[in-house]
């Protein structure tokens, strides 16, 4: 209790809450505006209503953004999930190239993503792959393959590298080893990777807007829509996004929370 | 014990990490039933003994023999040895009976048959009543039991333990040395034991093999090392041994002459023949513990006056540095901390001697 008056914890909580105030509160307005209708930019607050998430069940624009980012960010989960582990297991592994292996994974990641929406566009052109929710699914799973590399590696490393050994001194194969004592013990960490990369791909606009065919995601929609001001159609969807990702993020802790630490709660 | 037969025998076994050699031609026989103690210093190569024998690495040349038959291209799965780790290795994500059956179930046993045995293992553990925990739920005691019951259970031919006690306190490492013991006794099974602490081996060792900077020093029984180590190596990591370093001079039966700083010294030599027909004038020490060291007798040969320093009071003993007259080497006497008419003092001059029966020689 004491060290929570501590001068230090005192700054620490003052600098949380002017975050909270300054990136957070805001996303208030939109939300709060999209329970009230508005007539030339003065919000009526005397009636409540969902008009607004009604419309926006009945917009077919939307409905099919929708579809499009869940169909993008499924694929690439279940691609970069894989991709990301192999390449995990391979670093763990202490295969050749480790370092390099982890430069190549990292640098769209840290890249600015308009130059790796560039790059992938001029790519997808000389090589006339045509461009569709295909190639966005490519360039997503270029961007987070590094998220669940990483998560997934890092938990390779806390587990006990003698673990494998007593598995194969036990007598059981290198396919034994994997699926019975690696696997229950990184898919934590998978899953976690799994949701922190399907949260990063639901709200991708940049390279998705690059090398995108016809088709758009919903960050792409509400960007378009934006363009026009906020109407409350645009406020429901913000409000429905934030939520949506608020519960993502939360899943993600959960699953990436060390197990040792869960049994403790 | 010493007419059973060979099990296991490495057969100048090298190994090297990339260019740095680690174990130099090792050659050991390991006998059926035994309980053999590998003890040496950190870097010492034990360790690796017990890797490659498990077949976690693989020799770089020599090779390995069970039965007789080479097995050093046999890989660590199909091996009958089972190794009980350090840091126990238990499968965090398995209950303990699920962890103990590990071995069963790989092999594709009926679960029957897997119960039935975890259950077994579980009891000569004394561990009947875990069965559904999880391993984060046990002490370190009871995790270390854990472990060696899961590698009893597929019945090795060999059970190797690389320093399982080291992460338990004093108490507890105690009762599982006694625990150990009495395990390997009922089970009948050959244990090799991995350790840095020589209490240790001479407490669980049937015979011990002490090892320094990738070589075998010397294998005998603890008794054997205590009393008749082969070089200062062992005398010094073994005994504690005071080592005075000279030239050896005539024979006398059993006994020979040692030319030291502390002037000329009679030794044993055990009746080892290498260090009785030793040349005269071949370098060697003369060896003996803090306690052969005493105050000097009437008939003593081996007589010096030293000077008493860092007297520290260890209960039943009591030790003190000593530097000599001549010579002003230094050496280590270790006392009864209550014998009549004898106060030790700091910076105290007294005759002091060794009886050369509780000596010995070692070769250089």
């Amino acid at each position: 209790m004491t060290a929570s008056l501590r001068p230090a914890s005192l700054f620490l909580a003052l600098v949380t809450a002017l975050v909270g105030i300054v990136l957070y509160c805001p996303l208030l307005v939109p939300i709060l505006s999209s329970f009230f209708t508005v007539t030339h930019g003065q919000a009526d607050w005397s009636s409540p209503t969902f008009a607004a998430y009604v419309a926006l069940a009945q917009n077919d624009d939307i409905l099919s953004a929708l579809r499009a980012t869940m169909i993008v960010g499924f694929s690439t989960v279940v691609l970069s999930v894989s991709i990301g582990t192999l390449l995990a297991l391979y670093h763990n592994g202490r295969g050749a190239g480790a370092a390099l292996l982890q430069f190549l994974v990292f640098l769209p990641f840290l890249m600015p993503p308009i130059i790796t929406g560039l790059a992938l566009l001029i790519f997808f052109r000389e090589v006339e792959f045509p461009r569709s929710l295909v190639t966005v699914v490519i360039g997503h799973t270029v961007f987070v393959l590094a998220i669940v590399y990483r998560t997934v590696l890092t938990r390779l490393r806390s587990l006990s590298k003698t673990l494998v050994e007593a598995s194969l001194d036990l007598g059981a194969s290198r396919w034994q080893t994997f699926w019975r004592v690696i696997l229950p013990n990184i898919a934590g960490a998978m899953a976690g990777g799994a949701v922190l990369a399907f949260a990063l791909s639901f709200d991708e606009t940049m390279i998705t807007i690059l090398v995108t065919g016809t088709t758009s995601t919903l960050p792409v929609r509400l960007w378009a829509m934006m363009r026009l001001g906020f109407s409350p159609d645009i406020n429901a969807l913000v409000a429905l996004v934030l939520m949506f990702t608020i519960l993502l993020c939360i899943l993600a802790a959960r699953l990436l929370m060390p197990a040792k630490d869960r049994a403790a709660h | 014990m010493s007419e059973s037969r060979e099990l296991l025998a490495l057969r100048s076994v090298s190994k090297s990490y990339g260019q740095v050699p680690v174990l130099h031609g090792v050659d050991l026989s390991i006998r059926d039933g035994e309980f053999l103690a590998v003890l040496g210093p950190s870097g010492s190569g034990k360790t690796t003994v017990l890797r490659l024998i498990g077949g976690l690495e693989s020799v770089s040349s020599g090779a390995i023999y069970l039965d007789g038959r080479d097995i050093s291209a046999v890989p660590i799965n199909r091996r009958p040895f089972n190794t009980v780790f350090q840091d126990y290795a238990l499968f965090p994500h398995m209950s303990v009976a699920a962890n103990v059956g590990y071995g069963l179930s790989v092999r594709g046993r009926p679960k029957a048959e897997i119960g039935k045995k975890v259950a077994e293992a579980l009891d000569l553990v004394q561990l009947g009543a875990f069965a559904n925990r999880q391993p984060a739920q046990l002490s370190g005691g009871q995790r270390q039991r854990v472990a060696l019951a899961r590698a009893l259970i597929c019945e090795p031919r060999l059970v190797l333990l690389d320093e399982p006690l080291a992460a338990l306190d004093l108490m507890l490492r105690r009762q599982m040395q006694e625990f150990l013991k009495s395990i390997q006794r009922e089970i009948r099974t050959t244990f090799l034991f991995v350790t840095h602490d020589q209490e240790e081996a001479i407490a669980l060792g049937d015979r011990i093999c002490v090892m320094e900077g990738g070589y075998i020093r010397q294998i005998g029984t603890p008794h054997t090392l205590y009393y008749r180590p082969n070089c200062p190596f062992v005398a010094r990591f073994f005994g504690d041994n005071n080592l005075v370093p000279g030239t050896l001079g005539a024979v006398d039966g059993d006994l020979r002459a040692i030319d030291t700083a502390l002037g000329r010294l009679v030794c044993s030599t055990g009746g080892d023949t290498a260090l009785m027909q030793a040349p005269e004038g071949t370098a060697a020490f003369a060896a003996f513990r803090p306690e052969a060291l005493r105050p000097a007798v009437e008939d003593d040969v081996n007589r010096f006056s030293g000077t008493l320093s860092e007297i520290s009071f260890h209960g039943a003993a009591t030790i003190a540095h000593v530097a000599t007259t001549p010579g002003d080497v230094r050496l280590r006497l270790r006392l009864a901390s209550q014998v009549e008419g004898i106060a030790l003092g700091e910076g105290e001059t007294l005759a002091l001697g060794f009886s050369p029966a509780q000596s010995h020689l070692v070769l250089a």
